[in-house]
């Protein structure tokens, strides 16, 4: 029986409500939930959360610009095949000449096709009720992958490449499915149509405090209000590539270890801001912004 | 029941059918809807597919199951204030409550909280009373003289409504949808009428105690007020404002092509048939590639403002693929030779284009607009030749379609190559019309 408690996040993870509601919904329907978002809002960290925090079983595949349903599924392996049928007529051989030292097909048989079917995470995922299948970045696959997807998600089954095997998985046990997209390319209508869409908003600064609360429970909040308020600034300013919770948080995992004096002095000073900023023309749009307007940083070098 | 909540929503113009219809009532069936807050939640989850729709979905859902009407750019608190049902649900807590004193935000952001009240809200007040001592210190004294006994007993209420079957739930939501057409139907208003109706979560909200979790609310309102909710107008010019979605739509011009390879399976599949005589097998490998060449017209004032826009939206185009993108510009149409700057002074003749690869893509951007003696046997020769040459032709023209058949020299192009307007849904058109030929 999968799991369709309601799931609010963990000590490590938090949750927003809104996307809270919709895995839930997601998980009760039996459908894919299509989780969409800019980069670092933590899409990809849900299914891993919600698997460590429950203890299921999770299972990624990682999509990439080759990606095809065969890796996802299930694919049939050839070379191996060839391998053991050759070794059993070396082996006829060795038996015709009197030799008695045999290869190993490592338990496999040429008879049996199913040995040498390797599972994708989907088949895995579908053969073990209760777990959860994380599709991640769908928006880098080819065109139709996404379409070729359609078919597994709305039938629940697979039918394994030669040796016909039928993977099929019950409405009630279907794995918890999370996809994640950076809205790269567009996915077609009728893929999403099968998906509930969840899309996760930027945090605002209130939410990102109790984001970092959850990574760095000692940290000063002095240094999480000066840190942020620069982070901020720098999401506003029209960057190429704005920070992201990502970045914050490994910002702020370096500006920790100092006093908190010092931390505040290296955040003004936007001393490691290699953690927050990612190309050499942001960088340089900074660097001008300050000259251009030296008060609005120097303001915050007396915090009150 | 229902049954005109899919036409509703395609008039805020959202993808809604017989399926959404059967995927609510499925999500009913399985007990997530239960009060007016979820059914947002729900519908949002089947209907909204891209963060630009959420804005038009919560219109409708407003206009559908609260009869209010959002109008285009008003805010949220605005257009709740003016309708009736907010008066109604106002005039109902006013009996009830003697020393009222609420403003007119507090009673929006009272009404948002109980319109966007979901079982998780309940679920989170009944496990975990916490909340009432963590919620605004305001609770105490809207709670009067009323003994926690009388909490609980509201807790009790609401928690009743998770029992509710199917059919009761679908009842309800029918009076709802004839509500919308009765407006005044006495003290049964589905809202702020205690007990009555899931929707109401009356027992709790009648006697003031501030639900926790006011997150829908706060989102709807949001989403109202805030302009990147709304989809960009598809049928609008390009602009800095769907230049993105342009964007989109030109993704579909990469083209997928095929190199060959050795295939691994086959070769053996078919030397094993052949009882071990391995004979290699090719097959194809599908590539994506894109091979476009953009004509642009940047000369005259009536060019001039859509310039940018276009090669701001091919210069992502081309970051986003890096493939094959030629620009070249041309003044007001095309004789012998295009220009491969900006301000042409480098010439580049027609037939050197037309030397190249046949399956380049050719997008010509201009008004089309010009002197009919502009447009001589030269230039209609050329154009003539690009179209044979490269079957992907289209022109895209950032002048109103309406004013196409006014234009002599439009309706002369118009007949050799495919024009489009220059929106984002032109150009799908026009991407996909493309696809079309081989």
């Amino acid at each position: 029986m999968a799991n369709t408690s309601f799931w609010t996040g963990s000590e490590k993870y938090l949750c927003d409500l809104d996307l809270a509601q919709a895995f839930h919904m997601a998980r009760t329907l039996g459908m894919p939930l299509l989780i969409e978002g800019e980069p670092g809002t933590g899409k990809t960290e849900l299914p891993i959360q919600f698997s460590k925090d429950l203890d299921l079983e999770l299972f990624v595949y990682p999509v990439g610009s080759k990606s095809n349903v065969e890796q996802f599924v299930a694919r049939f392996d050839h070379v191996k095949y060839l391998r053991d049928s050759q070794i059993e007529i070396l082996n006829a051989q060795r038996e015709e000449k009197g030799l008695s030292q045999k290869l190993s097909t490592g338990g496999r048989d040429t008879e049996n096709l199913s040995d040498y079917v390797v599972l994708g995470p989907a088949a895995k995922a579908f053969s073990s009720p209760n777990s959860i299948l994380l599709i991640d970045e769908i928006d880098k696959a080819p065109r139709e992958f996404p379409n070729d997807l359609l078919y597994a998600l709305s039938h629940r089954k697979f039918i394994l490449p030669e040796s016909g095997e039928v993977i099929e998985v019950s409405e009630e046990d279907m794995p918890a499915i999370i996809i994640t997209s950076n809205r790269e390319q567009e996915l077609p209508t009728a893929f999403k149509g099968r998906c509930i869409y969840h899309y996760i908003h930027f945090p605002d600064a209130d939410v990102m405090r109790e984001i970092i609360a959850k990574h760095y429970p000692k940290i000063e909040t002095k240094i999480v209000d000066v840190a942020l308020d620069v982070f901020y600034h720098l999401r506003n300013i029209g960057l190429e590539r704005a920070p992201t919770t990502r970045e914050i948080l490994n910002w702020l995992k370096y500006i920790k270890q100092y006093s908190e004096k010092e931390a505040i002095e290296k955040i003004e000073n936007l001393e490691g801001i290699g953690a927050l900023i990612k190309t050499q023309s942001d960088l340089e749009k900074i660097q001008k912004a300050i000259l251009r307007n030296p008060d609005d940083y120097s303001r915050r070098s007396t915090p009150n | 029941m229902l049954e005109t909540l899919p036409n509703k929503l395609r008039d805020y113009k959202l993808h809604a059918d017989v399926r959404t219809l059967l995927l609510l009532r499925k999500s009913m069936s399985k007990g997530l809807v239960k009060t007016l807050g979820d059914m947002y939640n729900v519908l949002k989850g089947i209907v909204v597919k891209d963060p630009e729709m959420m804005g038009p979905f919560t219109r409708a859902f407003y206009d559908y199951f609260l009869n209010i009407d959002i109008q285009n750019g008003e805010r949220l608190n605005d257009a709740i204030l003016r309708s009736e049902t907010f008066r109604q649900w106002r005039d109902d807590i006013k009996e009830r409550q003697k020393d009222f004193d609420l403003d007119d935000d507090q009673l929006v952001n009272r009404f948002l909280d109980e319109v966007h009240l979901t079982t998780y809200d309940i679920k989170k007040i009944i496990s975990g009373k916490d909340i009432f001592e963590n919620d605004d210190p305001n609770l105490e004294d809207d709670m009067g003289d009323e003994s926690g006994e009388v909490r609980h007993k509201h807790l009790d209420k609401m928690a009743d409504y998770s029992d509710l079957s199917l059919e009761e739930l679908m009842e309800r939501l029918k009076k709802i949808a004839e509500q919308q057409n009765s407006k005044h139907s006495g003290g049964s208003h589905w809202i702020g009428t205690g007990g009555i109706s899931p929707f109401g979560h009356g027992g709790a909200a009648k006697d003031g105690i501030r639900i926790g979790g006011s997150g829908g609310g706060k989102m709807a309102r949001k989403v109202i007020n805030d302009r990147k909710y709304y989809p960009v107008d598809l049928d609008a010019i390009i602009n800095d404002n769907n230049v993105d979605a342009a964007l989109a739509s030109l993704k579909g011009i990469t083209e997928e092509s095929a190199h060959e390879q050795l295939d691994v399976e086959s070769t053996i599949k078919k030397g094993l048939k052949r009882g071990g005589l391995f004979i290699p097998e090719i097959k194809n490998i599908l590539n994506e590639k894109l091979q476009v060449i953009l004509l642009i017209d940047n000369g005259g004032y009536s060019m001039d403002p859509f310039i940018p826009m276009v090669q701001e939206l091919f210069k992502k185009m081309k970051t986003r693929f890096a493939h094959d993108l030629e620009t070249y510009y041309f003044h007001n149409t095309i004789y012998d030779r295009v220009f491969s700057d900006s301000r042409r002074f480098k010439p580049v003749f027609i037939d050197k284009i037309l030397s190249k690869d046949k399956n380049y893509r050719i997008f010509i951007i201009g008004d089309a607009a010009m002197a009919p003696y502009e447009l001589n046997s030269v230039s209609l020769r050329t154009y003539k030749k690009i179209r044979k040459k490269f079957k992907k032709t289209v022109w895209l023209n950032p002048e109103p379609t309406k004013y196409w058949h006014h234009t002599f020299t439009i309706n002369l192009l118009r007949q050799m190559i495919d024009m489009y307007p220059l929106t984002p849904r032109g150009i799908e058109e026009a991407v996909r019309d493309m696809n079309a030929i081989n």
